[in-house]
């Protein structure tokens, strides 16, 4: 609490009577005193104080304007509690106001109180939703860094994965083309210019190949298990 | 009076003569107000009045800014992005530096020898609290810690560690509190409320957004555990390596240790009571029910 700044006007006044002083002190009080004339011989700041108009107070305090509650032409608003209550603030003990009409009263002390209950949780509740907040972020976002973790410690093997993966596709498309271009080669040979690879002779051609590629396989398989069950028969007369 | 006759001397006699300045005897400097100028009078009366001719330049239903005639205006196309999202809700807290507090208390503004809160600040014109703006109170800031060396028991709402240190340097008290807009229009302007012929209210406690802030001992905060706050003191000491003067030999020790309660306003004033300014009087209510809803 601190009082309102006030302002202090220290007056000295040497060698003049207190009457003409006062007399001298405002121009309004001077002309309610009918002193018309300011005598020249006052010194300047003494006439400059004089000159000084101080501002009317605009406080009604010796009659102050107490409204009717009986009557019918005061306006509503000046019979609200409220209103009592800044009379009483206004002129105390004067206004007639009844003191302890200036607190709420038992039902609007059960209002206020449900409200505050309804909207202003005791400080311990309050702690308790924060705390809870808090601890669920933790946790999501301890699960999540769990989860970047697990899937960080994949990541060598994916990407040992992809790359061999890359690279076995390189290697395929590599061998087609120097079949293709094998085949471009052979058909060039056999039929003496280049040969389109979409044409029909180009397809048969290759068929043809296949095929006998298909027999000789088979005849050299043929072979292989000849020799295989030939094989162990020479082994065991060798080691006889 | 002696008579004189050069110029200086006769200056320095009327310079002592005349009265003290106040409001009532300033006036702007001559030539810092301009009259008006009246548009349209005598031979110009049928004229344009400076507005040009025609259109929305001159009869002044100039469209509104960012309109660009029709066509979706920039504002609209470009994408927004939350930096400034939930501004107009946002609390504000305007800055206090210590260079300023400084200078107040230096000019004798605001009274070191007692505590100073809100108040006095706002009493001493340092700082402008507009509740209605959104204003919760002032942050101290840090500018001026090295020319600051009042002893204080200072209470604001939000300080900068720097500025907690070279408060408390100088063997000074610091306390971060919260005011709800309500409380703080009482407090930072006392007498229109206490001729309300109110009550004065409870002060409420900060919300979970901010509540936080205040039970932190690092911030000072005033719903703090004092025993850490205490330790949080020799820790801030240690930091910025400066011995923690002992403030229990002080002279002002009576005024350092003053603190308010969380539900308490002003000093020395509980919630609840009426304070009446024309007849000097304090009413304490002693309804049970009333003292239980103030009291609590």
């Amino acid at each position: 609490m601190t009082s309102a700044p006030r302002v202090h006007l220290t007056l000295e006044v040497t060698g003049l009577s207190s009457n003409m002083a006062a007399s001298l002190l405002s121009r309004r009080t001077a002309l309610f005193f009918g002193v018309s004339k300011l005598n020249s011989f006052i010194p300047a700041a003494v006439q400059q104080i004089a000159n000084y108009n101080p501002r009317p107070l605009r406080l009604n305090i010796k009659d102050p304007y107490i409204p009717n509650k009986e009557s019918e032409r005061t306006p509503d608003w000046q019979k609200t509690e409220k209103y009592e209550r800044r009379l009483f603030g206004r002129y105390g003990r004067a206004s007639g106001t009844d003191p302890t009409k200036l607190w709420p009263s038992h039902a609007r002390l059960e209002e206020l109180m449900a409200e505050e209950r309804e909207w202003h949780p005791p400080i311990e509740v309050m702690l308790e939703n924060i705390a809870a907040r808090e601890k669920e972020k933790a946790q999501r976002r301890m699960e999540r860094e769990k989860t970047i973790a697990a899937n960080m410690a994949k990541m060598p093997k994916m990407i040992a994965d992809w790359k061999k993966q890359k690279k076995e596709v390189k290697q395929k498309q590599r061998e087609e083309k120097i079949k293709r271009d094998k085949l471009l080669a052979e058909a060039r040979e056999r039929f003496g210019y280049a040969l389109d690879p979409r044409s029909l002779k180009f397809k048969e051609m290759v068929a043809e190949i296949e095929k006998e590629e298909k027999k000789k396989r088979k005849l050299l398989k043929r072979r292989k298990k000849e020799e295989e069950q030939g094989l162990p028969t020479a082994t065991a007369e060798s080691s006889q | 009076m002696s008579v004189t006759k050069t110029t200086g001397a006769k200056t320095i006699d009327i310079v002592k003569n005349l009265p003290r300045i106040t409001l009532a005897n300033l006036r702007p400097n001559p030539g810092a107000k301009k009259d008006e100028k009246h548009r349209g009078r005598g031979i110009h009366g049928g004229n344009r009045s400076g507005r040009g001719h025609k259109g929305e330049r001159q009869r002044g239903n100039r469209p509104r800014l960012g309109f660009e005639g029709g066509q979706t205006p920039f504002y609209l196309i470009i994408p927004k992005y939350g930096y400034n999202a939930n501004h107009s809700r946002r609390p504000q807290f305007p800055p206090l530096s210590l260079r300023r507090l400084q200078y107040l208390i230096d000019l004798g503004r605001v009274d070191p020898t007692q505590p100073i809160d809100l108040t006095q600040l706002v009493n001493g014109r340092g700082v402008t609290i507009q509740p209605l703006k959104r204003d919760f109170g002032v942050q101290l800031i840090d500018e001026g810690a090295d020319i600051f060396c009042a002893k204080v028991n200072l209470e604001v709402q939000v300080a900068s560690e720097k500025a907690i240190a070279a408060v408390e340097r100088n063997g000074g008290v610091i306390t971060t509190s919260y005011y709800d807009p309500r409380s703080l229009q009482v407090l930072i302007k006392p007498v229109p409320f206490l001729m309300s012929g109110e009550p004065i209210p409870k002060r409420l406690l900060p919300g979970e957004d901010l509540l936080p802030y205040y039970t932190d001992a690092n911030n000072r905060g005033y719903l703090a555990d004092p025993d850490q706050v205490q330790a949080a003191r020799l820790h801030l000491a240690k930091k910025y390596g400066y011995t923690l003067p002992d403030i229990t030999t002080d002279k002002l020790f009576e005024m350092l240790v003053q603190r308010k309660d969380p539900r308490q306003i002003f000093f020395g004033l509980s919630p609840g009571w009426v304070v009446n300014m024309a007849d000097k009087k304090i009413l304490k209510p002693t309804d049970e029910k009333v003292l239980h809803y103030y009291g609590s």
